[in-house]
């Protein structure tokens, strides 16, 4: 059992870390070109995205809460892609969960607790029914769902900005927001001065909820195999409409969750500009983390770490542009996709190691 | 209700024309591309490089003319990267674009702070707007005059490309050939057609006509270079080729039912209190309406041998009588 | 006569599949016949004139054209010697026009620009020389199958063809464009063309070709003249084998209808009859074969018997109850089991772990389901002991499977399929591609099934299979049962006549063909 599973992880790691490692080195080759230091980057990189200064100062909670929608639409992406849809509408059903937790949280009034509740329920409700639209014109029709999801994200973007701007518009503010949700509807944060809080452990949740959810229950067995083999499925008897639908149901649930957490726990309310493309780094965790839940979890809270560091270090401390980030971010994606640079430099790294095992189990020399 | 009947005048045509152009540029290259049989799906990536690039070389080379062959030639490389990648590494073609789009996305902003001054947006008094042309017959025209003349060379290049791709995707040799690449690809590489070469030839040229509507934007008309200044376009432009189906003079009417929208929605904005955005997702919306009638239309096709077999099998069984086999 | 085309000791090996497709094969056509290569799927007929065509390279051996030793790397070097091949499935573009799709790649044009009237013009003229009348105007997508067959024959003559390789041709065709072809092709050989098709349909052999060659397993059989050999033959030469051993049976004791099929007729995906009013019942306790050349509708008999496609005419009841509506998983629940053509990319999948590939069938039972959750000790139990019960020595339960070898595979399936007590099995093309130990097991599994009782349709193209393991056998010929004979007297002449589309009634060596 040992050396197989090891294998397994070692197929799954290999590239995409691979690929983080050449980006951070194309990371120092831009630097050197800006007369920057080099090394000194690297530091204030990783401590400003992932370390703690003074006590109880740690940036990297700043980076678990920035992690936080990033790991919800990722998620959201895993289920879609697991049961071979290609929805990338994440970004529309983000921004309709936070509409529409926004909306709830200070048009109706309830006790804490039962408050973000209800909101979150009603976010994960519309962000579903919006993901269903693309499932069934796939399912019924046969409407491609990458460029259907791609429209109907446009058209979110757009909804929701008009909700924004008349609606939903507090009185007198000149740039258009919604007012304030009610506290008894703020997600708790752990620190104070710090939004890291509630919305974090309920992604961890969804981490661990979906994980099981693919691997444990029937439902996600089914979209598994409906999703990497059709024809087996349906020899099988596995229902694969039904399945496509439940996936993409559960899929608009985590991304509207992401949106209504991002409302409730960090801006509480909702505002123009709001989407600041969450989704699309979502799909990007996705893609890089392997399509797998712990996969998301990792690469969301890399990134994040990255951009912040970008940020807070690179920007702050060293006066290089915090786009940096998002660059290296962009050509890390660009190695994993063509992984196969990185496939021929391991089979020859894997047969010398080979070739050296078996030599010395041979017995040295001959 | 007179507020609203004024919207609708001259320079509303105008601006969506102007708004257009952009639009149709990218939206031609991205057809050109579908027709070939590669989604591109970067073209957000490919206007935003030619926004860049073309600002910033018509600055340094002094001519904003200048300006815009960099950015076209900026936006062709581009293409021919995205080529590259794809046939030699097969990478995924969505993919591919997203980390392209990111990639842009965040390059040009950080060039622009590491060489131009760590700014939001970078303008230069020096860089001359690209002039508007009057066309002096044309102009005289009744009614239509004013819509034909008064814009600047980005926007009759747009119109002369669309004629252009016309006439060369539909009377011409080549591109008889890149169509059928697109349609039925071992068709036309049994016949001996280099179908790698002709889809990069339809990305390179898509990059250049993206780098143009980029450049469009910063060189011809707000002469500043800002963080994700093409808002979204290249996305447009996707849908706008799907919606002409990707024929020349249907990309044509959808981009300017794009730019109308858009034109519109301003206009709505400044006169009335209705809201805008409504207007804007229309096209979006006609867009996912073509796209369900198309699969619609496919579907019905497979089934239609089933069906007229299943007819044929009842006018069978009613003509004859029912005699079963011992 | 020179040979206009001289293939020695061809051999091709491909290692995606680990098939030796071609074995040292010769091939020799003389100029100016009609040459007929005959052989089951797989037989390695299309990889022999793929390397023709220049599609594939060969491993080793020699190519003459015309007695001149040539290489062909490229589909351009094999139309330069004149050699043109109409593909089985059609390489035409279907939104263009007829003309526009024979002149492909070479568009007669004025600096690149194109004239339809001329090319249009011109493949009038083109198609009037041979006698074969196109639309040039017509779109290929509005054409019937046999009119764009036509235009991909215009193709190569266009292109100065002298050799012609027909892939299938008759494949997609209906009875009328069948015989229209035949005429077509006759017509050319007149007129000095020399024409090679492959194909598994012996009626058209014997009806339109000088000498056929036949292929088995990779192997050149043998060439014969048409007019001195027959159909019953040439099918014994395609599907015989070296003699398996006789399986213990024991006798019949037959009982219950099981499966009534009745009437059925479905459609292809071209909208033909692929099967066509066809009725035949099956008894528990029976082994039935349908045998027969396959491409006769096979596939779509047993995807409507599984429910994996819908019935377009009459009616499949299962044990009296009326089942042509319900699902797959409907049929399962009652008891049916499914061993399919294809365990690669149907019966399993290879990118999951045998456990996943073992419940499929039963993922909703209380025994492996609670509450939408698996039960993963006893889907594990459930894995340990189709190991054990079948041997599959190479599997472990919680591993994949995509490294078992092909008889391996077809193990788990066959443990998957029959662990649930079915009281119905399909069996289709059980023994495809195994080893001779593979090949016994499941013989003899299948015989223990229908000792316990169960029914079992054994769908096959070896002759011998089907006398070893049934009963009954229904011979299958264009969608119908062309004759029903009984396993213990049925001789192999019977066989062949009922699987070329003869009748019983025509026991001679050279039966009467209809024109």
């Amino acid at each position: 059992m040992n050396d197989p599973t090891f294998k397994k992880i070692q197929d799954a790691v290999l590239v995409p870390l691979l690929a983080i490692l050449s980006g951070l080195v194309l990371m120092g080759i831009l630097i050197l070109f800006l007369k920057k230091p080099v090394f000194e980057s690297y530091y204030v990189l990783f401590t400003k995205g992932f370390g703690c200064e003074a006590y109880g100062n740690c940036v990297f909670i700043s980076t678990l809460e920035r992690a936080t929608p990033i790991i919800l639409t990722g998620l959201s992406a895993v289920v879609a892609f697991r049961s071979g849809l290609f929805s990338i509408g994440q970004e529309g059903q983000y921004l309709f969960g936070a509409a529409a937790a926004a909306w709830l949280g200070y048009a109706i009034h309830l006790p804490p607790i039962i408050h973000p509740i209800v909101l979150m329920l009603a976010a994960m409700l519309i962000g579903a029914a919006y993901a269903w639209i693309p499932g069934i014109l796939k399912v019924k029709i046969g409407v491609n769902v990458l460029l259907a999801t791609i429209m109907l994200n446009s058209i979110a973007m757009l909804v929701v900005e008009y909700l924004v701007q008349f609606p939903m518009r507090a009185e007198k503010s000149t740039t258009a927001h919604s007012p304030v949700i009610d506290e008894s509807a703020w997600l708790v944060s752990f620190l104070p001065g710090s939004k890291w809080g509630v919305g974090f452990v309920i992604a961890v949740i969804a981490v661990v909820a979906v994980t099981i959810y693919l691997w444990r229950t029937k439902y996600g067995y089914e979209q598994r195999m409906a999703g990497q083999s059709g024809r087996f499925a349906l020899y099988g008897g596995i229902r694969s409409d039904r399945s496509a639908i439940r996936a993409m149901l559960i899929s608009g649930a985590l991304a509207g969750l992401a949106g209504g957490i991002e409302v409730m726990g960090v801006h509480h309310r909702i505002m123009t500009g709001f989407s600041t493309g969450l989704g699309f780094d979502g799909l990007t965790a996705a893609i890089l983390g392997g399509v797998h839940p712990v996969g998301v979890f990792i690469v969301a809270i890399l990134f994040s770490g990255l951009k912040l560091g970008a940020q807070l270090g690179l920007q702050l401390k060293l006066g290089i542009p915090r786009e940096l980030g998002g660059t290296i971010i962009g050509f890390i994606i660009l190695f994993v996709a063509a992984g196969s640079l990185f496939q021929s430099g391991i089979t020859r790294v894997r047969a010398l190691l080979d070739k050296r095992q078996a030599r010395r189990v041979n017995g040295e020399g001959d | 209700m007179e507020g609203f009947f004024s919207v609708f005048t001259v320079e509303l045509l105008q601006s969506s024309i102007r708004l257009a152009t952009p639009i149709l540029l990218a939206a031609l290259g991205g057809a050109l591309c579908n027709q070939a049989g590669v989604l591109n799906l970067a073209l957000e990536a490919k206007m935003l490089l030619g926004a860049f690039v073309g600002i910033v070389a018509a600055f340094y080379l002094g001519n904003s003319y200048l300006g815009l062959l960099v950015a076209m030639a900026a936006g062709a490389t581009l293409g021919l990267l995205f080529a590259f990648l794809y046939h030699k590494y097969k990478v995924d073609l969505v993919i591919l674009a997203i980390a392209f789009n990111l990639i842009i996305a965040e390059l040009t902003v950080f060039v622009m702070r590491a060489m131009l001054g760590n700014v939001g947006s970078w303008s230069d008094p020096s860089i001359q707007r690209i002039p508007n042309i009057t066309l002096p017959l044309i102009e005289k025209i009744p009614v239509i005059g004013p819509l034909l003349s008064g814009y600047n060379i980005i926007v009759y290049f747009s119109w002369l490309a669309t004629v252009v791709m016309f006439i060369v995707l539909y009377k011409m040799r080549r591109g008889r050939h890149l169509r059928a690449v697109g349609e039925a690809k071992g068709a036309a590489e049994t016949v001996g057609i280099n179908a790698v070469l002709l889809q990069t030839v339809a990305l390179v040229i898509a990059g250049a006509l993206c780098g143009l509507g980029g450049a469009f934007l910063s060189i011809g008309h707000l002469k500043l270079f800002t963080r994700n200044m093409t808002a979204g376009r290249g996305w447009v432009a996707i849908a706008a080729a799907m919606f002409g189906m990707n024929h020349p003079f249907g990309v044509f009417l959808a981009s300017m039912f794009f730019g109308f929208a858009d034109a519109f929605a301003v206009r709505v904005q400044a006169v009335t209190d209705l809201p805008p955005n409504l207007v804007k997702l229309l096209p979006y919306l006609a867009t996912l309406i073509v796209l369900t009638a198309i699969a619609l239309r496919t579907k019905l096709a497979l089934s239609m041998a089933r069906r007229r077999f299943r007819a044929q099998l009842r006018t069978e069984e009613a003509t004859m009588p029912a005699e079963k086999p011992a | 006569m020179t040979l206009a085309v001289e293939m020695k000791g061809m051999t091709k090996f491909f290692p995606s599949t680990g098939v030796l497709a071609n074995d040292h094969v010769d091939f020799s056509v003389e100029q100016g016949e009609v040459h007929a290569l005959v052989g089951e799927n797989g037989a390695g007929k299309t990889t022999l004139m793929n390397i023709l065509y220049g599609l594939i390279k060969a491993d080793s051996g020699e190519v003459l054209i015309d007695g001149h030793p040539t290489h062909i790397g490229h589909p351009d070097d094999a139309i330069r010697h004149g050699i043109g091949m109409v593909h089985q499935h059609f390489k035409l573009v279907p939104s263009f026009t007829v003309a526009e799709n024979i002149l492909l790649g070479m568009e007669p044009n004025r600096l690149g620009f194109l004239n339809q009237t001329s090319e249009n013009k011109q493949v009038e003229e083109l198609a009037q020389s041979y006698n074969l009348p196109v639309d040039p105007a017509a779109r290929i997508r509005d054409l019937p199958v046999g009119m764009q067959q036509r235009v991909e024959i215009l193709k190569v003559l266009e292109r100065k063809a002298k050799i012609l390789v027909l892939d299938e041709p008759t494949a997609v065709l209906t009875p009328q464009e069948v015989n229209e072809l035949i005429m077509v092709i006759r017509g050319l050989s007149a007129q000095g063309y020399t024409i090679i098709f492959i194909t598994h349909k012996l009626v058209e052999v014997m009806m339109v070709a000088d000498r056929v060659s036949v292929m088995r397993g990779g192997k050149m059989v043998g060439t014969k003249k048409v007019s001195e050999t027959s159909i019953p033959e040439l099918a014994s030469m395609m599907v015989g084998r070296e003699v398996l051993l006789k399986v213990d049976k024991k006798p019949i004791q037959r009982g219950e209808v099981v499966l009534e099929v009745r009437d059925i007729s479905v459609a292809d995906v071209n909208g033909l009859a692929a099967v066509s009013h066809m009725s035949f019942q099956v008894h528990q306790g029976e082994i039935v074969a349908v045998a027969g050349v396959s491409g006769n509708g096979q596939t779509e008999l047993v995807e409507v018997i599984s429910g994996m496609n819908t019935l377009d005419g009459g009616e499949i009841l299962f044990k009296g109850i009326p089942v042509h509506e319900t699902s797959v998983g409907e049929r399962r629940e009652m008891g049916l089991a499914h061993i399919p053509e294809d365990r690669m990319v149907v019966g399993l999948n290879l990118q999951t772990t045998l456990d996943e590939n073992l419940i499929v069938s039963r993922y909703n039972h209380p025994e492996f389901t609670r509450y939408g959750f698996l039960l993963m000790k006893n889907i594990d139990a459930l894995a340990r002991q189709v190991v054990n019960a079948f041997s599959i020595s190479a599997a472990r339960p919680g591993e994949g499977i995509s490294m078992l070898s092909g008889g391996n595979l077809q193990k788990v399936v066959v443990g998957r399929e029959l662990s649930g007590n079915p009281s119905f099995i399909i069996a289709n093309q059980p023994t495809r591609g195994l080893d001779v130990g593979s090949i016994e097991f499941v013989h003899k599994t299948l015989i223990e099934e229908r000792n316990k009782g169960a029914s079992v349709l054994l769908v096959s193209v070896e002759l011998e299979e089907a006398l070893a393991l049934a009963d009954r056998i229904l011979v299958i010929y264009r969608g119908k049962i062309q004759g029903e004979l009984d396993a213990a007297t049925a001789t192999d002449e019977q066989l062949g006549i009922l699987m070329a589309g003869g009748t019983l009634d025509d026991l001679q060596p050279h039966p009467e063909v209809q024109p």
